[in-house]
């Protein structure tokens, strides 16, 4: 391990190893985009040239546009993400705040009821929820999207943890400042959370964008699908034969996420790290 | 023979040169300190010798062979880190057996679970148990044994460095500001320690410090660095008594040496601020004038000065003023009861030896001066 | 970073709140976490109640009536091939995408790490499956899998190897989707062990070669891997419990088949709940599920516990 770097032609087989790796992982995106512009007799020719003859990409992107709402799915993920993510720091903030920093009875039966939650994967009530959200005429809304989510006990932790490390001086100047507790959870710890509630809403996004079990049990209506529902209905109406379609069908609905870590890398494999607890 | 020999090493990372053509010789069984501000290539020095880092060019030897190119391990040269370094996983027994293990095992030896059973390695390991207790009780860490470093205290775990570097009788013992973690109390009493240990082992020891009382207690010879060169090395008397550069002038000693404008006339008599100095400096121009605070003090017809603040710190007291010409700041250091009767403001004037005193020239050399008069210290 | 992580790893905190003399904060603190308590009952402990109660019952969805039956779901379990089907597959799914994702996300951790050339690069390459939609890349896996128009089947009969029909065969099924578990895994375990290995010191590292460890296994064996081991179990409990809710990328491709050959635990939870509208019978499947979580996490906090002694 020494500081200086290695020549190129020593560092060659590990990069050549890197490569290789990188090439296998960058394999499905190669031949997605590739496939969305192809039209659909060059699919079936099976050969393994990347880039199409006759480009099919008006007419692959052009169907996909036509049959299904693409811009409505994509709205709907966001609709959904954002807001589960609105509650979710709504509620755990201050909750991780009293956890972190107050004393009062109660407070370890209370951590320790978020350790339970910490436990128990989402997939575990569903069937409860589903018969909730039944009985309240709320299946096929934004709210039957949204409400299972706003109480995450990782973010109470995660901010807890947090917290926790912020000096109990500060918190005594505030309130000798004349602040109450709320403004203290407004001005002073809202502001210094931020570097946790990056992380935890990239991770909350992530998961919640690519989420498909939830959408499926309590979705049925068309414009209310989210992007992963989106491709299976577009899937289903076209008995997945036109995968020149299909592609772009796929490339349309990732592509928003894939931007945003293209342009924001580090900020999402920080947020991943900080918050690798729960996949 | 030389312990340690470093011979024109230069070391840069990328375009910064970090070393410039630095040479040094440890004697066997001599304790040389490498001291100078952060940043001054001491550390980088140390690795270089110790083959964490390679040199861009030059060579080291240790004990007449060449390592320039040999890598750490081979070079039987032992280290204690700054951070100590301590294997977290590992107790404080198994830390101490480290550098035997990696030196005597084989690598089959050393697998988990079967590797005892190969070959010699019970003698092997038995022996070795019995060199780290030897090693442990010398330090007084015999009792810690079977706890990890996150159970130590501070000077605790670095009993336990010390101990995995002493362990193996290296030829070279290389210590990278080994006292900075601890707090002040410990730091001195532990200096003591170091330095009967290192009469104890013998070997060559390299030590690198930014604090120059550490330097100055524990070492035979003192390097002083800055900048990437070594600008002195001497024994610490003769660092502090008798400066090769302004920089070392200044960098050793506390309170800071005074430095003062000076100019010499044609026949090379040195006056500050128009006081003459009694100094002769070899020729004619503007010098700089040194001199230590304990041998500057009040005195009729000096430097004229104000006193701008008194320390008494009960065996002398620190006159701080400033020079009415110049306004460069002075610091005496006097007898509690020579202290001037005058108020904080007040003008006083000083009067520095001129045999304790210093000439440097413009690149902060020294320059060779010669006392002229010797004017009465007393009044 | 890496502190976060370590931070964040620590899952059960053992750090006894300092006693504060100030009292009173009672009211206040109520308040604060009412709303995360009320969402909490609602959200997930009352549904926990739920489920535990209908894995009791034959209730059926839309129903009007059901029978308290006792452990006759569980017993059911035992003859349902459905079921038995999907557990077998499941474990061995997890069999399959743990060791291979963590192998070989260690490995290319590992060659991140030793050099300084393309780092964000290759970091950003692998980790790009983390962040794109299941179902749109299980989509792409299912035309570069297609048995007669996939291009990997193009290059394996270029080669004049076997062209198996990788998603559509029972014998390939299980192994095909393993495959793209651990492509999505990787990236994941990956950026872990990145933190992971940037928090040892260096200083270790040159302890290590003054010590006489002078190969890079040496080095490997005394340093990296005994100070990687609690990222490691906490790597492996996240894979774990990853690919034991595996659904996404089964519902995309097989919908469990061919013949229950890629059947898995959270599709009979879905398949059973919101097809068939035997919620009793779902639920107890969901305690069977949340079972083997738990174990899974008991067993390796356990471990943990025990091996984190140092840090």
């Amino acid at each position: 391990m020494r500081s200086d770097s290695p020549s190129l032609v020593k560092d060659l087989p590990r990069l050549a190893v890197l490569c290789i790796a990188a090439f296998i992982v960058l394999v499905p995106y190669v031949w997605m985009l590739a496939v969305s512009v192809k039209p659909q007799d060059e699919v079936f020719r099976a050969s393994l040239t990347l880039l199409p003859e006759r480009w099919a990409l008006i007419e692959n992107y052009g169907k996909v546009l036509r049959t299904i709402p693409v811009l409505t799915f994509v709205i709907n993920g966001l609709i959904v993400c954002f807001g589960i993510l609105f509650f979710q720091l709504l509620f755990a903030i201050p909750a991780a705040y009293a956890l972190a920093k107050l004393n009062f009875r109660g407070r370890e039966i209370l951590f320790g009821f978020v350790m339970l939650g910490l436990l128990i994967p989402y997939q575990t009530t569903a069937l409860p929820l589903y018969m909730g959200f039944h009985q309240a005429g709320l299946l096929n809304s934004y709210t039957a999207l949204i409400a299972p989510f706003t109480c995450s006990v990782f973010a109470i932790f995660l901010f807890r943890q947090f917290f926790k490390a912020l000096p109990d001086d500060l918190i005594a100047a505030a309130r000798i400042d004349g602040m109450g507790e709320f403004s203290i959870v407004w001005r002073v710890i809202l502001p210094n959370a931020w570097p946790a509630a990056t992380a935890f809403a990239i991770f909350s996004v992530v998961a919640h964008w690519n989420d498909l079990f939830w959408p499926l049990i309590v979705i049925q209506k068309g414009s209310l699908y989210t992007p992963a529902m989106g491709i299976l209905a577009f899937r289903s109406v076209e008995s997945g034969d036109d995968y020149g379609a299909l592609m772009a069908a796929a490339t349309l609905v990732a592509a928003p996420l894939v931007i945003a870590f293209l342009f924001a890398q580090r900020r999402f494999i920080e947020g991943v790290t900080m918050t690798g607890l729960k996949g | 023979m030389a312990g340690v020999s470093v011979s024109a090493v230069s070391k840069s990372f990328g375009v910064t040169e970090v070393l410039k053509d630095v040479s040094l010789e440890v004697r066997k069984g001599e304790f040389v300190s490498l001291v100078g501000p952060s940043g001054c290539g001491k550390t980088t020095l140390m690795r270089i010798i110790a083959g964490l880092e390679t040199a861009s060019s030059g060579m080291v030897t240790i004990e007449g062979r060449d390592v320039t190119n040999i890598r750490a391990a081979d070079r039987d040269v032992a280290m204690v880190f700054q951070n100590y370094a301590l294997y977290p996983h590992l107790t404080v027994s198994q830390n101490l057996a480290v550098p035997l293990v990696m030196r005597r095992l084989s690598a089959l030896q050393r697998m988990p679970l079967f590797g005892r059973f190969i070959g010699d390695a019970k003698a092997k390991l038995a022996a070795i148990s019995d060199e780290t207790k030897r090693t442990a009780e010398m330090l007084g860490i015999a009792h810690l044994m079977d706890r990890k470093p996150a159970q130590l205290s501070g000077g605790q775990r670095q009993r336990v460095a010390l101990g995995r570097a002493i362990v193996r009788h290296p030829r070279v013992f290389l210590m990278d500001e080994p006292l900075s973690n601890l707090d002040a109390a410990l730091r001195v009493h532990t200096r003591a320690e170091i330095v009967a240990l290192h009469r104890r082992v013998g070997a060559a020891t390299v030590y690198v410090t930014h604090d120059q009382s550490e330097a100055m207690t524990m070492s035979d010879r003192v390097a002083v660095m800055m900048g990437g060169e070594i600008l002195q090395i001497a024994a610490p008397e003769e660092i502090y008594l008798d400066p090769a550069d302004l920089r070392v002038a200044s960098f050793i000693g506390s309170p800071k040496i005074n430095v003062l404008a000076a100019e010499a006339d044609e026949r090379g008599r040195v006056s500050v601020d128009g006081v003459p100095t009694g100094l002769l400096a070899p020729s004619r121009g503007p010098v700089t004038f040194a001199v230590r605070p304990e041998d500057i003090a009040p005195a009729g017809d000096g430097i004229p000065a104000r006193l701008t603040h008194v320390e008494f710190l009960g065996d002398c007291a620190l006159l701080h003023a400033e020079t009415i010409g110049n306004k460069r700041p002075v610091i005496c250091r006097v007898a509690p009861d020579r202290r001037p009767r005058v108020a904080i403001g007040g003008e006083i004037s000083l009067w520095p030896d001129a045999a304790k005193s210093f000439l440097f020239d413009g690149n902060g050399k020294r320059v060779s001066a010669a006392v002229a008069k010797q004017k009465p210290a007393h009044v | 970073m890496s502190d976060a992580a370590a931070a964040a790893y620590a899952m059960a905190p053992r750090e006894r709140s300092r006693a504060r003399s100030l009292v009173g904060d009672g009211g206040a603190a109520w308040l604060l976490t009412l709303p995360a308590i009320i969402a909490y009952l609602l959200m997930i402990l009352l549904p926990l109640a739920g489920v535990l109660a209908l894995a009791f019952t034959d209730y059926e969805f839309g129903g009007t009536s059901f029978r308290w039956i006792g452990s006759e779901n569980f017993a059911d379990m035992l003859k349902d091939r459905t079921f038995m089907a999907s557990i077998r597959n499941t474990v061995i799914y997890c069999f399959f995408v743990v060791p291979l994702s963590i192998g070989i996300a260690l490995l290319l951790a590992i060659l991140i790490e030793a050099g300084a050339r393309g780092r964000a690069f290759f970091r950003a390459v692998f980790f790009l499956p983390v962040v794109s939609l299941t179902v749109a890349m299980a989509t792409a896996w299912q035309y570069l899998l297609h048995p007669s128009i996939g291009p990997v089947n193009a290059v394996l009969r270029g080669l004049g190897l076997g062209t198996p029909n990788w998603l559509g065969s029972s014998d390939w099924v299980l192994m095909s989707l393993g495959m793209i578990g651990v492509w999505e895994n990787v990236g994941f375990n990956l950026v872990l062990f990145l933190a992971g290995l940037t928090a040892i010191p260096r200083e270790l590292y040159g302890a290590a070669e003054v010590d006489g460890a002078k190969s890079a296994w040496s080095r490997f064996a005394l340093v990296t891997w005994p100070l990687l081991g609690p990222t490691l179990l906490f790597v492996i409990i996240i894979t774990m419990t990853r690919s034991i809710r595996v659904f996404d990328s089964v519902q995309t491709l097989t919908q469990g088949g061919p013949n229950n050959a890629s059947e898995v635990l959270l599709r009979t939870i879905y398949q059973e709940g919101f097809h068939y509208f035997k919620f009793g019978y779902s639920a107890a499947i969901t305690l069977v599920f949340l079972a083997i979580v738990l174990a899974v996490m008991l067993v390796q906090t356990r471990l943990i516990d025990r091996r984190i002694h140092y840090g």
